[in-house]
């Protein structure tokens, strides 16, 4: 084959581009941290790269969510500690009611301090996190319980489930219902109970009988949501790992292989090199630098 | 008895054509490097011998040769590898275009960066996430409009974007057009020159190479096939003769797009909406678009920028990516809207339903009517811009301010798979049902893929191409080193044909002035 100057020149010059063009691809890898930087380049990694992005945006979300349900969890079961600390004391008072020595002013004294521990109740049955009220269901901007100067107390709280969305399609009840634990039964037994001392009565045999079943009812939802709680736990174990798998795998499918990108940059810089040395010294040298 | 110069006469002959040929290694050395350039080379013949056969010719030993000269200078080139050049040229144009035209909607649809669409559907999602589960926060209300103005300006800004491209194709297909038909009016020109040298017997040699260079030109931009029709006269063996160029759709050439008579000019038109090209003309016949597969520059164009298919539906990599943007952002809007209408905001709790719409039309209050277009113009619907408390987050089935059901509803329309190909939103057992990240991821998928296929079909036209165009330097191009041996080689036989003149000089002086006296 017949070789002209001007092929030798156009050789070089593309071998020369092709090379600068292979270097500015690793730089762009290098400075980037991405195996690709348009889709064209990779499209199935570009395609699994917007899924498991959307992927792990999805499951940071749903992480986000579980400190919210933590947050209503966590006050509720404060709140629960505290009604029942009330609870066991109002049954502790009235179990020192029920004996023959007190006197009218020692009832008197005790149901007074009931009252004060029904007025508690309904503050605790009143809690709000971050301006919601808890305990609620989904009617967050109303208060559950009222009571009037009185001291009568009426429930009005929605059983309905606040619902927080732990995963796709799956959520989770993040509230305690108030009507199995502080509902309008117990507060009538209370009121019912300081009644009678205030009456001097002494027979509050049936009364703490009621008692005691409306704080049976209060351990069963308080132990419901001791239950759900765990189940929450888990969820946050699980999501994290699945955070972590979600990274690795977007990690894994779109970032670069540093030793890899280097060796091969070093590689390219070389040829590309030999390419201009070789390049330079062929392209000036014809017969013309020979003849005389 | 030949004359008594008749070795003078040889020598000049010599002097003459050797003296041409450097002249041609001088033209050829100068013209190393210009543009598609063809070296020449003189042919030197014999001279006629004397004498020449005939009842009254002179008595001699035998005939003897007068000496060379140059014949004809005829440039050295191919027309196999430039048929070959030109076919590899008009699919270089093609898959060349087509290429560039992705990398501009690639460059627009680039969805691997956190500014995409598919970053801003996932934030909008996170935010009614947020509010679903604080569903009373005025914060987190407020966040859910801003995403959602966010995700109706990024379908705008994309919209807009590829609209751009869009036009920017419109102009570039018109320049195209313009290109062509110039073109055609210099090869007809240049043929027009030719017809007046080759009767006479010459070869315009750097005419044809011009010539040469705008049918190359030319290829690249559409299909063609190059006949030579001889124009007569006293023309050379040699002589290429006029260039008649005919139009290639396919592999049947239908128009004559340059012959003797002139050229055709071409031109199209655009018609519909979307001023898509509807037909190609080229002289007195029309060609509708969708039958025009004559592959190059212009074809790849108006894939690219629109035109009308066979049912009268535009067809076109950037319309037809607006029209997905479209149907995304409008089933989008319809179902949203849905599910927002159905549920209840806090002015609706307090005031009486009124079906609010989250996403709008252009004017802020109209339901999305259209998917044509809309989304350049989806928009977040004034009453949500009003007040945030036209947010639909309550569910009818429990009507209180505090509840946040329908929040995760709204969330849930992201996810929900619907018909996204069809702008009917029909819904049957054949169409396949996605959610709008994955029918983003599928459209993103498919551009990434068709241009990737662009730039490798690009790539290896430009590699026959090259592997053509070495050939055709290695026949047609200039080589110094051989350049400079014919002027060695020449200039020689140019010293020795002047060393002839003085040895016949010497001769003839031995004759006039040193034999005997007489006439002295």
């Amino acid at each position: 084959m017949r070789v002209t100057q001007s092929m030798i020149a156009s050789h070089s010059l593309r071998n020369i581009s092709q090379s600068y063009g292979r270097i500015s691809a690793s730089l762009e890898q290098m400075s980037s941290g991405k195996k690709i930087s348009k889709p064209s380049d990779d499209p199935v990694i570009a395609q699994r790269g917007m899924y498991y992005r959307a992927n792990l945006n999805e499951i940071t979300q749903y992480n986000r969510n579980l400190s919210e349900a933590f947050l209503w969890m966590d006050n509720s079961e404060a709140a629960m500690e505290q009604a029942n600390s009330n609870l066991q004391r109002i049954r502790e008072l009235v179990v020192q009611a029920s004996s023959d020595t007190n006197t009218v002013e020692d009832r008197l004294a005790i149901a007074k301090e009931i009252d004060q521990l029904k007025a508690d109740l309904v503050e605790v049955a009143n809690t709000k996190v971050s301006e919601r009220y808890m305990f609620n269901g989904t009617n967050v901007t109303e208060p559950p319980v009222a009571i009037d100067d009185a001291g009568n107390v009426t429930v009005t709280a929605a059983d309905t489930a606040y619902l927080v969305e732990v995963s796709r399609g799956s959520q989770l009840k993040v509230n305690a219902n108030l009507n199995a634990l502080l509902g309008q039964g117990l507060f009538d037994t209370i009121s019912e109970i300081s009644a009678e001392l205030t009456g001097n009565d002494t027979d509050l045999d049936a009364l703490l009988a009621d008692l005691d079943g409306h704080m049976s009812a209060f351990s069963a939802e308080r132990s419901d949501l001791g239950a759900r709680y765990n189940r929450l736990e888990l969820l946050e174990s699980r999501i994290q790992y699945q955070e972590d798998l979600s990274a690795k795998a977007l990690s894994d499918n779109e970032d670069i292989d540093l030793e890899k990108i280097i060796t091969d940059y070093s590689n390219q810089k070389a040829v590309h090199e030999a390419a201009l040395t070789v390049g330079s010294n062929l392209i000036q040298r014809s017969l013309v630098d020979f003849l005389r | 008895m030949t004359s008594t110069f008749h070795g003078l006469e040889t020598a000049k002959r010599g002097l003459v054509a050797q003296q041409t040929a450097l002249s041609v290694v001088g033209h050829n050395i100068a013209n190393a490097n210009t543009l598609g350039y063809s070296r020449q080379r003189v042919n030197q013949t014999a001279g006629a011998a004397y004498p020449s056969p005939g009842l009254n010719r002179a008595q001699m030993a035998g005939q003897l040769g007068t000496g060379v000269q140059a014949e004809s200078i005829q440039r050295i080139r191919d027309h196999f590898l430039d048929a070959q050049y030109r076919n590899e040229s008009s699919k270089l144009g093609y898959y060349g275009t087509a290429h560039n035209v992705m990398t501009e909607i690639e460059g627009v649809m680039n969805e691997l960066d956190d500014t995409g669409l598919a970053n801003s559907i996932d934030t909008f999602w996170q935010s009614l996430q947020d509010l679903a589960a604080n569903s009373v926060n005025a914060g987190a209300k407020a966040i859910v409009r801003e995403r959602g103005i966010a995700l109706a300006g990024t379908f705008n800004y994309l919209s807009e974007s590829l609209q751009m491209v869009r036009s920017n194709l419109e102009s570039e297909l018109q320049v195209t057009v313009k290109e062509i038909n110039g073109l055609l009016e210099g090869i007809d020109n240049l043929n027009k020159q030719i017809d007046l040298v080759e009767p006479n017997g010459a070869l315009p040699n750097d005419l044809y190479d011009a010539r040469d260079n705008l049918i190359d030109e030319l290829s690249g931009k559409l299909s063609i096939k190059v006949e030579y029709v001889s124009n007569g006269g006293n023309a050379s063996a040699q002589a290429a003769g006029t260039a008649v160029i005919h139009f290639l759709n396919g592999t049947e050439s239908t128009t004559t797009l340059v012959d003797k008579a002139g050229y055709s000019v071409i031109s199209v038109t655009q018609a519909g909406d979307d001023s898509a090209v509807d037909t190609v003309i080229i002289g007195d016949s029309a060609i509708a678009a969708s039958d025009f597969v004559s592959k190059g520059k212009l074809l790849a164009m108006m894939e690219g920028y629109g035109y009308m298919d066979a049912d009268g539906n535009v067809k076109g990599e950037v319309t037809d990516m607006m029209q997905e943007l479209d149907q995304m952002a409008f089933i989008f809007a319809t179902e949203f809207n849905k599910v927002h209408k159905a549920g209840l905001s806090v002015n609706e709790i307090s005031y009486g339903n009124t079906d609010t719409l989250f996403f709008s039309e252009e004017d802020g209050g109209s339901e999305p009517a259209d998917a044509k277009g809309f989304a350049g113009r989806i928009q977040v619907a004034d009453a949500i811009i009003d007040s945030i408390d036209n947010l639909a987050t309550a569910t009818t089935s429990s009507p209180i301010k505090g509840d946040g059901a329908n929040v995760l509803n709204l969330a849930n329309v992201i996810y929900a798979e619907f018909n996204y190909k069809d702008a009917g939103g029909n819904d049957s057992p054949t169409v396949e049902k996605s959610s709008l990240i994955g029918y983003l991821q599928k459209v993103i998928g498919e551009m990434g893929g068709k241009t990737q296929t662009a730039d490798r079909l690009s790539s290896n036209s430009e590699t026959l191409l090259q592997s053509v165009l070495d050939k055709r330097s290695s026949v047609s191009g200039v080589s110094l080193d051989e350049e400079m041996t014919n002027l060695v080689q020449f200039q020689q036989a140019y010293n020795a044909s002047a060393r002839m003149v003085t040895l016949l000089d010497e001769c003839l002086d031995r004759i006039i002035n040193g034999l005997g006296l007489g006439g002295r």
